[in-house]
């Protein structure tokens, strides 16, 4: 397959359409979708781990003046609706018996297994009634023994949350030759082990989650609005699986949508509950969640811990690597969330550099948590973080310099392509000169005099690097559908779902420069069941790849078509008719015909050749890709570390990052940086913390710390662009998911740096003052 | 329930308002100015950030009868018709957005920074803007936007 060079669209650092709705507060989320006569919604949320619900008394609350409806567990019992369904990749226990899928019910049923699930649905004429008819619903809970942490959820004696998951575990898992691996770690000078923590974390999208069913009795068809970033795979679990409504009478929509990183991508209890209650009152409901209510209920991501082993030899060279994980799924599977700490960490381990075996396993149990599915980068920033972790810590006890380390192991371009040890397609890049250009760009000239300057003030400087190896992922199919309006607008339809990305403005951008058409002409829309047939929505980084892929494979058929229009009105064979800058011509002719000239032609028969019909340039689409990408990179980053408090000043940071073809810098770089943003916060700040009766800690703005505008260091991104790949119509290789891949691994590498001379080679994230200053006290009195 | 009366972007109304009406609740569904958004329970994201008789205040901490009798600016105000206010500009120029739900009150905040301080420093967008949260774009371009911004604004 050749790459795909449009003459324009590509290369351009368009500004986005949508910013102008979006910069005036004319954007439209969900919380300003509003329904005529519309009734509101709240859930009431288990405020226990892990209890029996022995009775739940529902009637002084329905006596309250403007409560229309409740709804229980034991009222969903009587529904017959299904469970939420989980479509993990990985189903299979290694032994071949199937992972234990507990249901998942929209409403808890008789048992409560985490604080925050849904135990019942309060529909009322306003939000404060709601909330009052809440406090007037008396449950009797019932305390069981809990378990939040998944180390403590897999030993003998544990609190059993599900009979059918004997020992909490949902799953386990292996990936590589174990025997390989093993000689390899037989035959090395070293093996060097550490436990790390990947700590959890949440997407914390600016905009909460939030729903809006409509259901129109006449016709028994239903409207859902929804903050959701997978519209079409979600409505058919919704109504095929769940409710049983079947998808045509689920019209599924989402409006624009605040951020989501993968917190908005599974199927949750609310829609699902609204839409039942729009049905029971035959009126529209409106659901918005808040804060502290996102904190208990959206899916958290990350939370392994991991045992890493890395063998080299004398002189540094990298023999084997051995990876056993635990990953936390809470209380049950996710929409896809069990495949994120077995398949999904398991493809990048051991990253750009060559091994002899690789070896990785992972356990995934049961908690008393909510549960974990997808946040932005989904496994491979686990695995980035497990190999470059283990490279320094190895560094580190061995005396060597780490990144001389990656230079000597790092998988020479000649090596490619090449199957991983891991299975995954390595097709294309040049990992030593994006490492080389990253050290480059990092002003190492400059780092000595900056020491000077921080130890003069009391203060240790460390330098840490990074070199992630990921793959994209997410549907492999994407729909484009292009119509040619009436009034001479194009009307451009794909089933990727931005929440923030930009598509409105890249895949415009695109068939725009495809076709030689202006931008202002194209209406986009997305994320709407009714404007493609199929959509894969968001995850993976398959906005462009797929996405940007489709929008090109329906451009070049729409040219096709336009040139048998021109072949036919030029009399002349289509094979003559060549296509530039938004023109038709024949080669030494002067028959030229614009593409606008040929939309507004192909509506009349008589201009058409007899085997097209009107309406042919209107055009649809699917692409789907056979191999997944991959994206690379270099991270480095400088940080000044305060010893007396424990305070760390992220100073400086440079990536640079082969995505193979950028369609636009500016985006690109946006969606880096971003990834930092949320990597630094993983790695400095930001923690899911149940304590041990199974209570969430940290359940607010105020006490989970998201990056502020002066937690950032500036951040310098390039890009190594000479290696685009073929597994896709652009070249390009996924730009989403990058900046939190390599951003923690480099991150907490310069903090260890910095701290090398106490003698601290590893703190588990984040790295709050607290850890850093006991790090600091633990190891100079230990000596 | 008491009417209030209030100046929003120019143009005087008068409501009556619920005891525990908060301000951002009378903005979006009474006023349907929803531009100011709701991210947070706790007066921490800063996406309703309005301008309370000239100086900003995060309208979720604020009862709509406290604001009687205010001048109220809010994002829907800062154009001048068609025409998008210096720093609304300089956030599209900068990709200084990417969802977009914080960036009215991310706008907001700045526009207010930059009139306190016409030669506000990088240090001082920074610490300026510490009450507003962006998940998306990691501020750099914010921050390049309000710089640029500033300078559009100083004329």
């Amino acid at each position: 397959m050749a790459t795909y060079v449009a003459r324009n669209g590509i290369g351009e650092n368009q500004r986005r359409v949508e910013d102008v709705r979006f910069l005036t507060g004319h954007g439209k989320y969900i919380d300003d979708v509003n329904i005529e006569n519309q009734a509101y919604a709240m859930v009431l949320r288990s405020p226990e781990a892990h209890a029996d619900i022995k009775s739940i008394d529902v009637s002084e609350a329905a006596a309250l003046d403007g409560v229309l409806l409740i709804v229980t567990g034991d009222d969903w019992k009587s529904t017959g609706y299904d469970p939420i369904p989980t479509k993990s990749a990985v189903r299979t226990f290694i032994d071949g018996s199937d992972m234990k899928v507990p249901p998942h019910h929209a409403l808890a049923i008789d048992r409560v297994r985490y604080v925050g699930q849904p135990v019942a649905l309060v529909v009322a004429e306003t939000q404060d009634i709601c909330r009052d008819a809440m406090e007037l619903i008396e449950v009797d809970y019932e305390s069981l023994p809990s378990v939040t942490h998944q180390s403590e959820a897999i030993k003998e004696g544990a609190p059993q949350i599900w009979d059918i998951a004997p020992g909490n575990v949902c799953l386990d898992f292996e990936l590589g030759d174990e025997e390989v691996q093993k000689k390899a770690f037989a035959d090395a000078d070293h093996v060097i082990t550490l436990n790390m923590v990947n700590n959890r974390v949440t997407a914390t999208p600016m905009e909460p989650r939030g729903a809006v069913a409509d259901f129109d009795p006449e016709t028994g068809k239903f409207t859902l609005w929804n903050s959701s970033q997978n519209i079409h795979a979600n409505r058919d679990t919704i109504a095929d699986v769940v409710l049983k409504i079947g998808k045509e009478n689920l019209h599924h929509i989402a409006p624009d949508v605040g951020g989501g990183f993968g917190g908005k991508n599974g199927v949750y209890p609310e829609p699902i509950l609204i839409l039942h209650a729009a049905k029971e009152l035959k009126r529209a409901v409106k659901w918005i969640n808040d804060r502290s209510e996102s904190f208990l209920s959206d899916t958290h991501g990350r939370d392994q811990v991991s045992k890493v082993q890395i063998a080299l030899d004398n002189d540094g060279t990298f023999r084997g690597l051995r990876t056993e994980s635990v990953g936390n799924l809470g209380a049950f599977c996710g929409t896809v969330g069990s495949f994120t700490p077995t398949g999904g960490s398991s493809r990048t381990q051991g990253g750009p550099f060559k091994f002899d075996g690789i070896y990785y396993t992972a356990i995934a149990p049961f908690t008393n948590t909510c549960p974990l599915d997808p946040y932005r980068g989904a496994g491979r920033p686990e695995g980035s973080y497990h190999i470059d972790r283990i490279i320094d810590y190895a560094a580190a006890q061995l005396g060597m310099d780490p990144i001389e380390l990656r230079r000597k192991n790092l998988i020479p371009p000649e090596a490619l392509p090449m199957k991983s040890p891991m299975g995954l397609d390595i097709d294309c890049g040049n990992f030593p000169e994006v490492f080389e250009e990253t050290i480059r760009i990092s002003d190492r000239e400059g780092y000595a005099k900056r020491v000077e300057a921080s130890e003069a003030k009391g203060m240790k400087r460390g330098f840490g690097v990074c070199m992630y190896l990921e793959c994209t992922g997410g549907g492999p199919k994407e729909e484009a559908k292009v119509t040619f309006l009436d009034n001479g607008k194009v009307e451009l339809s794909v089933g990727t779902a931005s929440t923030g990305m930009g598509h409105e403005t890249v895949h415009a951008q695109l068939l725009a420069g495809h076709l030689g058409l202006a931008m202002e002409d194209i209406v986009f829309r997305q994320s709407d069941t009714d404007a493609t047939e199929i959509g894969g929505g968001h995850g993976g980084s398959r906005g462009l790849e797929v996405g940007g892929s489709a929008v090109t494979q329906t451009s070049r058929q729409i040219i096709e078509v336009g040139k048998k229009i021109a072949a036919h009105r030029f009399d002349v064979d289509a094979d003559k008719v060549e296509f530039e800058d938004g023109r038709f011509h024949v080669p030494g002719t002067n028959h030229t015909m614009t593409i606008r000239d040929a939309i507004d032609s192909q509506n009349d028969p008589d201009n058409l050749p007899d085997d097209l019909e009107p309406g042919c340039m209107n055009i649809s689409s699917v692409f789907e890709r056979g191999i997944i990408s991959i994206p690379n990179g270099g991270h480095a980053c400088e940080v000044e570390v305060d010893p007396e408090t424990g305070t760390i000043k992220v100073d400086g940071y440079w990536v640079v990052d082969d995505f193979g073809t950028i369609v636009n810098e500016m985006l690109a770089s946006g969606q880096v940086m971003g990834g930092i943003a949320q990597g630094l916060g993983q790695a400095l700040m930001e923690d899911i913390y149940y304590d041990e009766s199974g209570q969430l800690v940290t359940g607010s703005l105020m006490d989970y710390a998201l990056p502020r505008a002066d937690d950032m260091p500036r951040m310098v991104i390039a890009y190594y662009e000479d290696a685009p790949t073929e597994k896709n119509l652009l070249g390009v290789k996924g730009a989403g998911e990058a900046g939190c891949v390599g951003a923690p691994p480099a991150i907490v590498n310069a903090v260890c740096d910095a701290l090398k001379e106490y003698g601290v080679h590893h703190i588990d994230m984040p790295l709050t003052p607290e850890k850093v200053w006991k790090a600091i006290r633990d190891a100079k009195a230990t000596g | 329930m008491p009417a209030i009366t209030v100046r929003v972007n120019g143009l005087e109304v008068t409501k009556e308002v619920g005891a525990r009406t908060l301000l951002s609740t009378f903005i979006r569904e009474q006023l349907k100015l929803t531009g100011t958004h709701v991210g947070c329970d706790t007066s921490q994201c800063g996406a309703c950030v309005v301008t309370l008789d000239g100086k900003t205040v995060k309208s979720c901490a604020v009862f709509a009868w406290e604001a009687d009798g205010a001048d109220i600016g809010t994002i829907e105000g800062l154009a001048d018709g068609d025409k998008m206010h210096p720093m609304q500009e300089a956030f599209r120029e900068h990709h200084g957005l990417q969802c977009g739900f914080c960036t009215p009150g991310m706008v907001m905040t700045a526009v207010s920074l930059v009139e306190n301080n016409p030669d506000i420093d990088e240090d001082g967008i920074r610490h300026g803007l510490e009450g507003n949260i962006c998940r998306c774009t990691g501020y750099q371009n914010i921050i390049d936007a309000v710089k640029t911004g500033a300078k559009a604004m100083r004329g």
